[in-house]
């Protein structure tokens, strides 16, 4: 017990280093980047941009601290973050913290709803094409699984949204809820929420699937070859109850595992998705801040993430040893 | 085991239950407090809106206007993102002491004013009827209060601030309705600039120390036509309703909606937006096409080849930077790069579409054995730094191919936006291509860009040009100040310190049968953002009178 604390103390170190190193990446990274945050001296799309006078750019480097050398600026930014205080965003003029916390929970809901999806459905399939080895059933979802597993979930987000919000209209283009929308009752509201997030999460839930799939086969496999599964038909058990209570039981810790850490990446292709489906999450608001060179919003999102994913990773661990005693020896 | 993995995923799709929940929940509480114009959108997660506001809206028959929305930050002075789509939504929500029309400044707030013998001190009456949006008189004090404010706390757009120095030295409401503006010195502009400047109700700001960080009750309520009904940050998405007991031209909308959308071509064709700047190829098909309207109209940017003096001494010689003129053929430029939604520019910078350009100037036509004669057989190579936009990019080629004719080598470098943006200003480049603005309204822009202290052009300064931009900017004669701005156009084309390219034209295009009120300002070419684009105007208010 003392030695299993005192692993759980070295990983917690690490992540801890993790942790510090990505915020100096974070602080450093966004003002390596070329350009000036208030220099507009081009225009893009044809719109038209305010030119700052020198002065005035002055004005906004001193208001936003960015006037002071980087190791007072990097102090400030660590006693900031103490305190919960992600800043200002230099483009919004808003404060970083609550903007990042207002679309954290958009991100968080298709992540999470499309991990439930993603990891149920490719679990119960990896086991049945397990159970079919070989067979007509296994090829087909094999084949099917291994293509969708390997396009990109921006792209089939495009696709998605070409099929079934521009020609059949059975969803919306963009958005996460209709605008101005005033809802009679929570009812309403959920559905209208509900039917706006259908499209990124099946977008997300369909990438990954196929990543369950392969991982619950493979264990499946494994398992049912042993003594156990062989003893269990023999006791003349049910099909459908071995799969489950005595075949799947054994072959989760694997795929239990890899539900959290494929949270990570997760993210990484939420950012892709909101993008495709304008939806208001984090992933579109990093799109924003990275045009308009915000780099306190940057810093925000980025550290945002990282935390998560770090966080992820950490709880991926700690459920796999819990599950599997083997890893925590 | 069994059990945990069940109570695992159930906790899993609790919680995600929960999200779907609070996320409904906050648009809910979003009802809840709805205040009209009150509030700015603060809520976590929910706009605000006012059921109240909506069924107004539906017993007037006035249209409501939609556009592309996108987040551009709280429309206020201070808070608004510094490009055109976040200016422009303050500006209808914020009134002024002059508004621009299709001519000139025409009196608004101020309907008159008088102007003191030695030029620098400015009376304005301004109107008795005005209100601010939450019912308060709008008030000559409230304009003084302005001025003050914005010297300690700069707005976003900043004309009051020129080369460091505040130009107001003093304003005072000599009465309720008087208001007294002193400037540091006489000049042309400072009538319009003092014109556009924003006013903010001072009893609401006169309570707020950091103007950025303040978002509570009152951050948006302005004088203008409309007042602001929703906002919400996540989506992109405003709301602004008529303003019923608004003093000047009727609202000519129930309400302008800015709603996200996905591609605003394929918006606007399904009706779900009311006007687009098209892109150059679709526009022939809705010029056939009756139901709509296509307006057009100079976007006062230009693509510009900038010639680093200070880098590369060949530059130095004006024969080499004219044999360049002569050897881009700027009309292809036109023709291919822009597929024909452009112009070609004037070498004295002042574009062909302005009332202060002079035709009568040195016109540089595309002549390849002329630029042959002027470099003398000599060949040059230089690096030209673009950005990696396709326009510019396809720009920047075309320049190549035309230059190679003349035996000028062209090696592209192209950068990403920023980055190139930022060379301007530390003059890492030897060629560089960028299309900017700000050229449109009064020509006072040519000195900051060729006159005394310009940083823009490297390696380059005369003083017989700067002598004449600093005399037209104290000229308050308009004729004898024009005759100095023609002058300067022609000196300068003469000299060709920077190459003008081409500038694009701007095709809006809309449905006439829903919205017909779109203008174009005599200094801005985007009539979505212009306020007169949103009120009723009678026909000799089109026609113009002005300043």
């Amino acid at each position: 017990m003392t030695r299993r604390s005192r692993d759980s103390r070295a990983q917690g170190g690490r992540y801890l280093l993790v942790l510090v190193v990505m915020l100096a990446i974070n602080f450093f990274l966004p003002r390596l980047m070329p350009g000036d945050p208030f220099l507009y001296l081009s225009v893009e799309d044809g719109t038209v941009s305010v030119v700052f006078s020198q002065q005035q750019i002055d004005h906004y480097k001193a208001y936003y601290g960015l006037d002071k050398p980087l190791h007072v600026q990097f102090g400030g930014y660590l006693l900031g973050l103490l305190r919960g205080d992600l800043g200002y965003s230099i483009y919004y003029n808003t404060s970083v913290t609550e903007m990042i916390f207002t679309r954290l929970p958009w991100t968080l809901f298709i992540v999470i709803s499309s991990l439930v999806v993603s990891s149920v459905v490719g679990t119960a399939l990896g086991a049945i094409s397990a159970w079919h080895r070989d067979g007509m059933l296994d090829r087909i979802l094999y084949a099917v699984m291994i293509v969708l597993s390997e396009i990109p979930s921006f792209l089939l987000g495009v696709l998605f949204l070409f099929i079934f919000a521009a020609q059949l209209k059975w969803f919306p283009l963009s958005g996460g809820r209709t605008v101005f929308a005033t809802y009679g009752s929570v009812g309403t509201a959920l559905g209208d929420i509900l039917h706006h997030a259908t499209l990124p999460v099946a977008t997300l839930a369909v990438s990954r699937v196929g990543g369950f799939y392969l991982l619950s086969r493979n264990s499946m496999l494994t398992v049912i070859t042993k003594d156990y599964i062989r003893t269990a038909r023999a006791k003349g058990i049910g099909r459908r109850a071995v799969i489950i209570r005595h075949a799947l039981k054994n072959a989760l810790p694997p795929v239990v595992a890899r539900i959290f850490m494929s949270l990570g990446g997760l993210f990484g292709g939420a950012v892709l998705v909101e993008n495709v489906f304008a939806y208001p999450g984090v992933g579109r608001l990093m799109r924003e801040a990275v045009g308009n060179r915000d780099y306190v919003l940057l810093q925000g999102i980025f550290l945002t993430i990282t935390v998560m994913v770090l966080l992820m990773n950490w709880l991926a661990d700690i459920v796999y040893r819990k599950l599997d005693p083997r890893v925590a020896r | 085991m069994h059990r945990r993995r069940t109570s695992l995923q159930f906790g899993m799709a609790f919680v995600a239950l929960c999200l779907v929940v609070s996320l409904a929940g906050c648009s809910q509480k979003g009802e809840d407090t709805a205040s009209p114009g009150q509030e700015s959108g603060t809520s976590p997660l929910g706009p605000i809106s006012a059921p109240a506001a909506d069924q107004q809206t539906r017993t007037v028959a006035k249209p409501t206007v939609r556009l592309a929305g996108g987040n551009t930050g709280l429309p206020n002075p201070f808070k608004h993102s510094p490009r055109g789509p976040g200016m422009s939504k303050m500006q209808i929500l914020y009134d002024t002491l002059l508004e621009k029309d299709e001519h000139g400044d025409i009196p608004w707030l101020a309907e008159s004013w008088e102007v003191s013998k030695d030029g620098k001190t400015y009376t304005f009456h301004m109107r008795t009827n005005a209100l601010w949006h939450d019912g308060q008189p709008l008030t000559a004090e409230d304009a003084a209060f302005t001025i003050g404010y914005y010297r300690e706390h700069p707005p976003v757009v900043n004309d009051l601030l020129i080369g460091g120095s505040y130009i107001v030295t003093d304003a005072k409401a000599l009465d309720e309705y008087t208001l007294q503006v002193t400037f540091d010195k006489v000049s042309p502009t400072y009538l319009t600039k003092i014109g556009g400047m924003r006013i903010i109700p001072k009893h609401i700001w006169e309570h707020v120390d950091d103007p950025i960080a303040f978002t509570g009750a009152g951050a948006t309520i302005g004088s203008g036509p409309y007042k602001l009904d929703s906002y919400d940050p996540q989506q992109g998405a405003y709301r602004f309703i008529a303003f019923e007991d608004y003093w000047g031209p009727e609202p000519a909308a129930a309400a302008i909606e800015w709603i996200p959308v996905g591609d605003s071509v394929l918006a606007f064709q399904n009706g779900e937006i009311d006007l687009i700047n098209a892109p150059a190829d679709i526009v022939p098909s809705y010029r056939e096409n009756p139901e709509f309207t296509v307006k057009t109209a100079h976007s006062f940017h230009s693509y510009r080849l900038m010639m680093n003096m200070d880098a590369v001494k060949a530059l130095q010689d004006a024969n080499v930077r004219k044999a360049l003129v002569f050897g881009i053929d700027r009309q292809a430029l036109v023709d291919k790069a822009a597929r024909g939604a452009a112009m070609v520019s004037s070498q004295g910078y002042v574009l062909p579409v302005s009332p202060w350009y002079n035709k009568d100037i040195e016109q540089y036509p595309y002549d390849p054995d002329k630029a042959q004669e002027l470099l003398g057989g000599a060949t040059y190579t230089f690096s030209l730094l673009t950005d990696n936009s396709a326009d510019g990019m396809k720009v920047a080629e075309l320049i190549k191919l035309s230059l190679s004719q003349i035996g000028v080598t062209v090696n592209v470098q192209s950068v990403e936006s920023k980055t190139r943006d930022n060379a301007v200003n530390t003059g890492k480049y030897e060629l560089l291509l960028i299309n900017s603005g700000g050229m449109g309204g009064d020509p006072d822009y040519l000195r900051t860009i060729y006159g005394t202290g310009g940083t823009t052009i490297k390696g380059w300064s005369d003083p017989q040009i700067a002598s004449i931009l600093e005399a037209q900017s104290v000229e308050l004669d308009p004729n004898k100040r024009k005759e100095l701005v023609y002058e300067a156009q022609k000196l300068i084309a003469d000299q060709v310190p920077m190459i003008m390219l081409h500038g694009a034209l701007d095709n809006f295009v809309y449905r006439p049968a829903k919205y017909d009120h779109w203008m174009f300002r005599y200094d801005h070419s985007k009539c979505d953002h212009n306020k007169l684009s949103y009120v009723i105007r009678t026909e000799s208010e089109q026609a113009g009178q002005t300043t």
